[in-house]
């Protein structure tokens, strides 16, 4: 634990923002005073928000730590502004108790907030279905697939039916891997024109149709990971007013990026999840305005340089954000939504979706925080970047506002 | 002399009238020196080119490097089939390595759409692209301008219908905007799963499923290869189906004007999209379409190193 005294702050606190004023934090909580001597921070005017919450994390530890390392996203996260995050491993599937509490204890080092999504089949290949009750029992919040998309239709239904005695919710990226076929980039006219193969909206329509449907019949609550178009959005809605329980989060890079953005061919704008048109892209904001759309994910997924300095068609898709994120996100959706909202999308909703408490600033209890000059603007160079990695479509693009630095678990960072 | 307002040939796409006029007028001049008993000229002594090719390729990498002997420069080829890529070298050390050779330009097939770009992002040599993915394939489309220019004037008020498979067509593309820009009509036609879907950025083209009406005001009709592995996608039933629906065949012509020219970028599946006495007959320009190929070639390369020295 370290102290600290930030001065001119302005806090975020009952939804707005006060006046500039000092902050003493002490053991991890907000005080009146502080010890003599304690170090102080002139944030010359930065806003502190509750730190944020990660959705869709994957540091590639312990089997690809080639590629980057636990420690490197707990630098990743304190360095954006991150208190917690929702992981889920792609190298190494949590399908047992064993692998579970492995990376429990990873965690617990990090003096952050950590939710574990286990896998409902053992290994991710939707053949055999994983401990799911142990796993629950151990602490994992709900179950997913890691991004695979190959369970047969039985196969789900079985594993959600045995999951539901857990209670967890299923997480899904929607993407139908049948209509994915060798799709790399969104089905639409910049595709065409750079005859690329691409991914139509109904492989992600279909694929959440076919899951909605499976949590109407079984009653199993069920997310949606990185919805990235708008016929979805009407669909989850639609089956709420149905009664069906389900959440969705929309990825922060679909929120600022659109397909046009692959006339550049820059490989670090091959994600999963496609980028998709404009019109896509509008619809997702709209899903934030009118309240479809639970929280912002992050996808934090880093890929190594030789992996992304191909072309475009070879690089191995996925895209870090967390150290990015708040910077870049932050004005156009606080202009757009307000202060309160955009503190809910990035902050509280993703951390109750992952059953953790929220962080939040109030006098007198543990406060983690992220500090956010909104009028600083900031490019975007490797040595933003945790670890070896840079695979960040914003590479070289300059951000509207800077992170300064974080307090969260006691711990400070300058950025 | 005028230059090349491009520094590199990746497409056709977004390339000036002026630089498209620039090449077909020396490739003019380059399809006369073709003519001549001596079929060489100075200009590119000194320099080297590399044809970096990754997919397998006769035609284009003939024309290319004999475009290249014809201009003297000294020529380098390099396949993947025998190279380091084979053993695990990326792209960029693949390029780096033959630069550091001290090599002038590259040319480079792939099978991945923007990689001429890629390479030019990461190297300082000229870069031709001679096929991307399904991208562009740019030195072809300027050879059939070229044969149209040279059989019917002017490429400015024509009607060009391209039929085939259009979605995975490179070719059908880099005409696409080479076509438009210098003023003729395209009319794309094929089979619904094997044109694009999402039109919006190809406005200013036509679309047409009939192939008798695609073909009825047509000056020159391009017939797409059509390859076997379309079927094996399940993208359509047949040869014969196709043949039958699309493929021009002396009754489709007779829809077509008198005087229509017949091209292809060849290989050609005789009896599938073109059938043999039409690919053999008078109003076929398919063997002009290989001569202008050097010729184009040849000015592409010439005016990109700087148009050093006349042809």
């Amino acid at each position: 634990m370290r102290n600290m005294v930030l001065n001119n702050v302005r806090p975020f606190i009952d939804g707005k923002f006060g006046e500039p004023t000092k902050m003493c934090l002490v053991d991890g909580a907000w005080t009146d005073t502080a010890p003599a001597g304690t170090d102080e921070f002139d944030a010359k005017g930065a806003l502190a928000l509750p730190a944020l919450f990660g959705l869709g994390l994957d540091f590639k530890e312990p089997l690809r730590d080639d590629i980057y390392t636990f420690r490197d996203g707990v630098s990743a996260m304190r360095r954006g502004g991150f208190f917690g995050g929702l992981y889920e491993s792609s190298a190494n599937p949590i399908d047992d108790s064993q692998k579970l509490t492995a990376m429990q204890q990873l965690a617990s080092k990090s003096g952050l907030e950590f939710a574990f999504l286990g896998a409902f089949s053992m290994g991710y290949q939707c053949k055999d279905l994983s401990e799911m009750v142990e796993l629950a029992q151990g602490g994992a919040v709900g179950f997913g697939d890691g991004n695979q998309n190959s369970a047969r239709t039985r196969f789900l239904r079985l594993a959600m039916e045995y999951g539901s005695m857990t209670g967890g919710r299923f997480f899904f990226m929607p993407l139908d891997d049948s209509l994915r076929h060798h799709g790399l980039v969104h089905e639409g006219s910049y595709a065409d024109t750079l005859g690329m193969k691409g991914i139509p909206r109904i492989a992600e329509t279909i694929a959440a149709f076919r899951i909605l449907e499976m949590a109407r019949f079984l009653k199993v609550p069920v997310h949606f990971k990185q919805v990235s178009c708008g016929e979805t959005l009407r669909l989850i809605d639609l089956a709420r007013t149905q009664g069906v329980d389900v959440t969705c989060d929309v990825d922060v890079y679909h929120l600022l990026l659109d397909d046009s953005c692959l006339f550049d061919l820059d490989s670090h704008c091959n994600v999963q999840m496609p980028f998709r048109s404009a019109e896509d892209r509008e619809a997702l904001w709209k899903g934030l305005e009118s309240g479809v759309v639970d929280a912002i994910s992050m996808n934090h997924d880093p890929v190594l340089r030789q992996d992304k300095e191909v072309n475009f068609e070879d690089a191995v898709p996925g895209a870090v954000s967390l150290e990015v994120a708040l910077g870049a996100i932050w004005k156009p959706l606080s202009e757009r939504l307000g202060a309160a909202r955009a503190v809910e999308l990035l902050s509280t909703a993703p951390a109750r979706l992952a059953g953790v408490r929220p962080s939040a600033i109030a006098k007198g209890e543990r406060t983690d925080l992220v500090l956010l000059d909104q009028d600083r603007a900031c490019k975007v160079v490797p040595t933003m970047l945790t670890g070896k990695v840079r695979n960040t479509p914003l590479l070289g693009k300059e951000l509207p506002s800077s992170v300064v630095g974080s307090y969260i678990g006691g711990e400070w960072t300058e950025v | 002399m005028s230059a090349l307002e491009i520094k590199h040939l990746f497409g056709l796409r977004g390339v000036s009238k002026h630089d498209i006029r620039l090449i077909l007028d020396n490739a003019k001049q380059f399809r006369e020196v073709l003519e001549r008993p001596v079929k060489k000229v100075p200009s590119l002594r000194g320099m080297t080119v590399v044809n970096l090719f990754f997919e397998n390729s006769t035609r284009t990498r003939t024309s290319f490097e004999l475009a290249e002997k014809r201009l003297s420069a000294d020529t380098v080829n390099f396949t993947s089939s025998n190279s380091s890529v084979k053993k695990g070298e990326t792209l960029v050390d693949t390029l780096r390595n033959i630069e550091a050779m001290k090599i002038d330009i590259v040319v480079v097939r792939h099978k991945g759409t923007g990689v001429p770009k890629f390479l030019a992002d990461n190297s300082n040599a000229i870069i031709v692209n001679a096929g991307d993915g399904a991208h562009e394939h740019p030195t072809q489309a300027l050879l059939d301008m070229l044969t149209v220019e040279e059989k019917l004037g002017t490429l400015e008020g024509k009607n060009v219908t391209i039929v085939g498979d259009i979605r995975h067509s490179r070719v059908a593309r880099s005409n696409l905007w080479g076509m438009t820009t210098m003023g003729a009509h395209v009319t794309l036609c094929g089979p619904s799963t094997l044109v694009p879907r999402n039109t919006e950025l190809m406005d200013k083209v036509t679309w047409e499923t009939d192939v008798k009406k695609a073909v009825k005001n047509a000056d020159a009709i391009i017939a797409l290869r059509l390859q076997k592995e379309r079927m094996d996608d399940a993208l359509l039933p047949s040869m014969r189906e196709y043949r039958n629906t699309f493929g021009i065949t002396h009754e489709l012509l007779e829809c077509a004007k008198d005087k229509v020219l017949i091209m292809h970028p060849g290989p050609i599946n005789r009896g599938v999209e073109l059938d043999s006495e039409i690919a053999d007959g008078e109003n076929s320009v398919i063997l002009n379409q290989v001569t202008n190929g050097v010729a184009v070639r040849m000015a592409v390369l010439f005016l990109l190193a700087g148009g050093r020295a006349n042809a």
